[in-house]
């Protein structure tokens, strides 16, 4: 114990009072720095846990008929790797990044949520431990980290790892949406003063941007989860050809999901390259503009183009052809960025400290990734690569090429921020050699390998001339990079104990970050420099020649909306992407009649009137603000417990329906119509009693005699999502109750 | 008919769009003179020709729902823009009741002509009536006009912010997507009217079905197809150009201020 304090005292990351209780002051932090360095923290764990999987993998594969490892345990190993290594490795340590230097970057004092912050962070170790809980209930899932149906159903998957990994996704998920909320509300309403949002770092841009993603994707994943889940555990077939259901339709939402996915674990990366990249060559960014407008176009484009994962399931020539041409089109941005950063380099005066090493080496790898991945993009040539490790080899260059490489090169370039001590340059050397040499030796090798016909998702192979081989490269290679895993965790201790005093800007640094000491005091900032222009350090330090004044005049530079509402309608447009999968996945399973219960069971009139009590709701509460911004205090309430009234009736009245439609013998896993029904409503009932919560506690608070000095925003904010709720029950009664009537 | 001679034939000339077309032109000179912005507006009449005089028309009148989806799409969002594009800066285009210029009402318009007309008995409707054909054009001009009005205003003034209108097209996108990829999976016809045997007044089924290979099935994902990826383009053009408006804003020398 008194090791660990001494090392966070010498790191002076404790203050004297906080000596004592140093675990509580971690666990209970709810200081955007600190929960950053627990993210990263956490990050680097799973990453020691995935790397020993990717290891076994490698050892495994890595001569031919091995017997290392049984089947069943590669396929779990090699599930969990690449679970763990997106979900728990890549998105944590960027969120971790992204915690502790947008609050910075932007002059803020901390994140616009606190408390949610810590809530969102500690869904990730939750999560984590109820994925490899799994290995202890009864063993891991083995179905892929994309887990396809419908082997991920319960006929073929029939252990409860499949469950964990679900459950534990849907944990990861609501905690990366809560992050994400929280970093645009963050950036949109805790900016100071002059940091317009024309002026803001491309790494802030980068996640701002990212976290719109973020919020747009991860509810199809948890829209996916629940349905799976629906048919693991009640016995519905939303994915199982056999009752009906459709295994396609797992890959559409999958990879709906999926695909953004790949962005949103990218575009932070190149928030780094773009932040590294020009102070290491003594150079503005070239193109600001350019890399900051092609990131909203590749958010945008990643949205739509995620059939192209699907190209070998056979959804025909037209489809393929439409998204061949789109998903090359993705070429152009990201080409864009390649171009200012190689245009940044150019005639600049470039100095090859560790984290520039890293980051050159991420745009060179990533370069060459793009150009395989364009070859993916072409269905023909896909076909044939598809299911071979030149496919994993691509993936790889992305997520380990790219994203490896931009983290470990923030990581380089922003240790002395974080703990006010230099990283070793001559371990960091030796770190960077041994990972670009293993990763190479590991991944170019697996591109001939897929050429050469290695299919991937296999345990062994035969020997087959020039597997063997090119398979033991592989793992050396694998071998080295795990060497400079650990050679960076000890680089990352030793440092912390016995680095050199960092300084407040140890690279010169032009962002606002390092303007702060290293590490930055509670609350950021005892005095901020002027903000003019991207360089406000650059500025600092040369006031006879200082950058031209950017972004000032336009009503949007200084949009800065009330931070509870914009949380609010964030949650409300993640909410609605949830909604849009489940009423989506309605629409499909319903589109041909089916035997067994349908649409014309339900009782119109009855849910009608139950219906009109919650529509009638929405006035209510729209009643109780007006009555609070007016003044009265005793109306508003009444309003407010009206509306509760309201909701609870319609609750109830769903619970009558559900009552009469059980002994009538319909359960959710009666046929498609059942589950779907059961499924759409279930969830809006949960979101109808979520917001009762909410509601009860608005109204205890103001019986408590709160809200009475000032207008609240709280009862806004939770209004607002009280017609929310309302409207998708708008579009749920239509599509289940009316539009059948119309037919 | 071949496609050669179909090419040829197809033109369905109208009188009262030339008359329109006449009329509207003489007006735009009359009333603005000729000038730069005329480009945008012959470029408009063109593109209406494309949608409602070339063979398109022709397909997409019984034939083939993929022609009627990309006549749709001409003129909700191709010719309404180009419409705007070619008013003098001058023009404003402020409307009376102020919560009618509200960008909500715009975004309802344009995403709401998309996913109106594709309801199934108004899509077969437009079809096989004359009067709702008429109807549903003129619809999609005005309802396009609408939603263009916030990004394209001719007075700066009246047009979102870019950020705002980034998020505005964002979210349109998004929502016709949707349509554009339920038309896509759907295992039923959308316009069940393309699925039967057409009046052939061109004798053009047989090359449509077995020459193009457009079986009814195919012919709709296409139409959906079109709908979700090259639409979406078309507002992620216009996202590229609001990025570009934005960051455009010419650089102050740091010397002047201060």
């Amino acid at each position: 114990m008194n090791e660990v304090t001494t090392i966070l005292d010498r790191a002076g990351l404790l203050t004297p009072l906080q000596r004592e209780h140093w675990a509580m002051a971690w666990i209970s932090t709810v200081d955007h720095k600190r929960i950053g360095i627990l993210y990263m923290l956490t990050a680097l764990f799973f990453f020691v846990i995935g790397g020993i999987e990717a290891m076994l993998i490698r050892l495994q594969l890595a001569v031919p008929h091995n017997a290392l490892l049984a089947p069943d345990t590669y396929n779990m190993v090699f599930t969990m790797h690449g679970t763990t290594m997106i979900f728990l490795v890549a998105m944590p340590a960027l969120f971790g990044l992204a915690n502790y230097l947008v609050p910075l970057q932007i002059g803020a004092r901390d994140m616009a949520f606190p408390r949610l912050n810590a809530f969102s962070f500690w869904l990730v170790p939750f999560g984590g431990l109820l994925l490899h809980f799994s290995f202890l209930a009864g063993g891991a899932p083995a179905v892929g980290w994309f887990a396809y149906a419908p082997l991920s159903e319960t006929p073929y998957s029939s252990q409860v790892g499949v469950d964990y990994w679900a459950l534990a996704l849907l944990v990861l998920g609501i905690g990366s949406v809560g992050t994400s909320i929280n970093l645009i509300a963050t950036v949109l309403t805790q900016r100071a003063k002059s940091m317009t949002l024309r002026r803001l770092p491309l790494f802030s841009w980068m996640i701002f941007v990212n976290s719109f993603l973020v919020i747009l994707a991860l509810p199809v994943l948890n829209a996916a989860l629940v349905m799976l889940l629906i048919d693991r555990l009640l016995g519905a077939h939303f994915f199982l050809p056999l009752g009906g259901g459709s295994a396609i339709m797992w890959q559409h939402i999958f990879w709906a999901f999926g695909h953004p996915e790949v962005y949103i674990v990218a575009i932070p990366a190149f928030g780094i390259l773009s932040e590294v990249i020009p102070v290491f060559a003594r150079k503005p960014i070239f193109g600001y503009e350019f890399v900051a407008g092609s990131t909203v176009a590749i958010a945008f484009l990643s949205l739509l183009v995620w059939a192209h994962h699907m190209f070998t399931v056979g959804l025909g020539h037209t489809v393929d052809l439409f998204f061949v041409a789109s998903s090359m089109l993705i070429a152009i941005p990201t080409g864009v960025k390649v171009l200012a950063w190689s245009a940044t380099l150019v005639g600049g005066r470039i100095r090859l400290d560790t984290p520039m090493l890293f980051c050159v080496a991420a745009l060179v790898q990533f370069l060459l990734a793009g150009l395989t991945g364009i070859s993916l993009a072409a269905a023909a040539l896909d076909w044939q690569t598809k299911n071979s490790y030149y496919l994993v080899a691509h993936f790889h260059f992305v997520f380990v090429g790219l994203i490896v490489f931009a983290i470990l090169g923030a990581l380089h370039y922003w240790f002395p921020k974080m703990s006010g001590r230099m990283l070793s340059e001559r371990l960091g050397k030796w770190t960077f050699w041994l990972m670009t040499i293993g990763f190479n030796l590991t991944f170019i090798t697996q591109h001939f390998l897929g050429l050469a016909g290695m299919p991937r998702r296999i345990y062994t192979y035969a020997d087959l001339p020039g597997w063997g081989w090119m398979n033991l490269v592989s793992t050396v290679g694998a071998f080295v990079m795990a060497a400079a895993s650990l050679l960076f965790v000890w680089n990352l201790a030793a440092s912390l104990l016995r680095g050199k005093p960092a300084g407040d800007n140890p690279w010169n640094a032009w962002t606002l970050e390092w303007a702060a000491t290293s590490p930055p005091p509670v609350d950021n900032f005892r005095r901020l420099p002027p903000i003019r222009n991207r360089r406000p350090l650059w500025d600092d330090a040369n006031p006879d020649r200082p950058d031209p004044m950017v972004g000032s005049k336009g009503k949007a530079d200084t949009f800065a909306p009330e931070k509870n509402k914009t949380a609010i309608i964030l949650f409300i447009i993640s909410e609605a992407a949830f909604f849009a999968v489940l009423i989506l996945g309605y629409l499909f399973f319903n589109a041909t009649p089916q035997p067994g219960p349908s649409s014309h069971d339900l009782n119109l009139l009855k849910t009608g009137i139950f219906s009109l009590c919650l529509f009638a709701s929405s006035f209510t509460i729209w009643r109780s603000e007006r009555s609070l911004s007016q003044g009265r205090h005793r109306a508003m309430q009444s309003w407010l417990a009206a509306t509760i009234l309201l909701g609870v009736v319609f609750i109830g009245g769903q619970g009558l329906e559900y009552w009469t439609l059980f002994k009538g013998g319909v359960s959710v896993g009666s046929n498609l119509f059942s589950t779907t029904f059961f499924t759409l409503t279930g969830f809006h009932g949960l979101h109808v009693c979520v917001g009762l919560i909410a509601l009860l506690i608005v109204l205890g608070l103001t019986l408590a005699g709160d809200f009475k000095r000032s207008p609240s925003p709280a009862l806004k904010a939770v209004g607002l999502y009280w017609h929310f709720v309302d409207l998708v029950w708008v579009v749920v009664f239509s599509t289940i109750y009316l539009l059948p009537h119309f037919r | 008919m071949t496609t050669g001679q179909f090419l040829i034939s197809g033109w369905t000339w109208s009188g009262a769009f030339l008359a329109v077309g006449a009329v509207a032109a003489a007006l735009y000179i009359t009333m603005f003179g000729v000038r730069r912005r005329l480009g945008y507006f012959a470029a408009a009449i063109a593109v209406s020709v494309v949608a409602l005089i070339s063979p398109i028309n022709a397909l997409a009148d019984g034939y083939l729902f993929s022609a009627h989806m990309l006549q749709h799409i001409l003129l909700l969002l191709i010719v309404p823009a180009l419409l705007l594009l070619s008013l003098p800066r001058s023009v404003s285009l402020a409307v009376r009741p102020r919560a009618l210029g509200h960008p909500l009402v715009g975004w309802i318009a344009g995403v709401g002509a998309m996913w109106f007309w594709h309801v199934p008995a108004l899509c077969d409707a437009a079809v096989s009536s004359r009067p709702v054909h008429a109807l549903q054009t003129i619809s999609l001009l005005v309802l396009g006009s609408v939603f263009w009005r916030q990004i394209l205003a001719p007075r700066e003034k009246e047009r979102l912010s870019p950020p705002g209108a980034v998020l505005y097209l964002f979210s349109a996108c998004i929502t016709c997507g949707v349509l554009g990829i339920i038309i896509t999976l759907s295992p039923v016809t959308v316009c069940s009217i393309y699925t039967m045997q057409p009046v052939d007044r061109f004798g053009l089924l047989q090359t449509i079905r077995l020459g193009w290979g457009m079986t009814p099935e195919r012919d709709q994902q296409i139409g959906g197809l079109l709908m979700w990826v090259p639409m979406c383009l078309i507002y992620l053009s216009a996202i590229i150009a609001q990025i570009a408006r934005w960051f455009a804003e010419p650089v102050v020398p740091a010397t002047q201020t201060t």
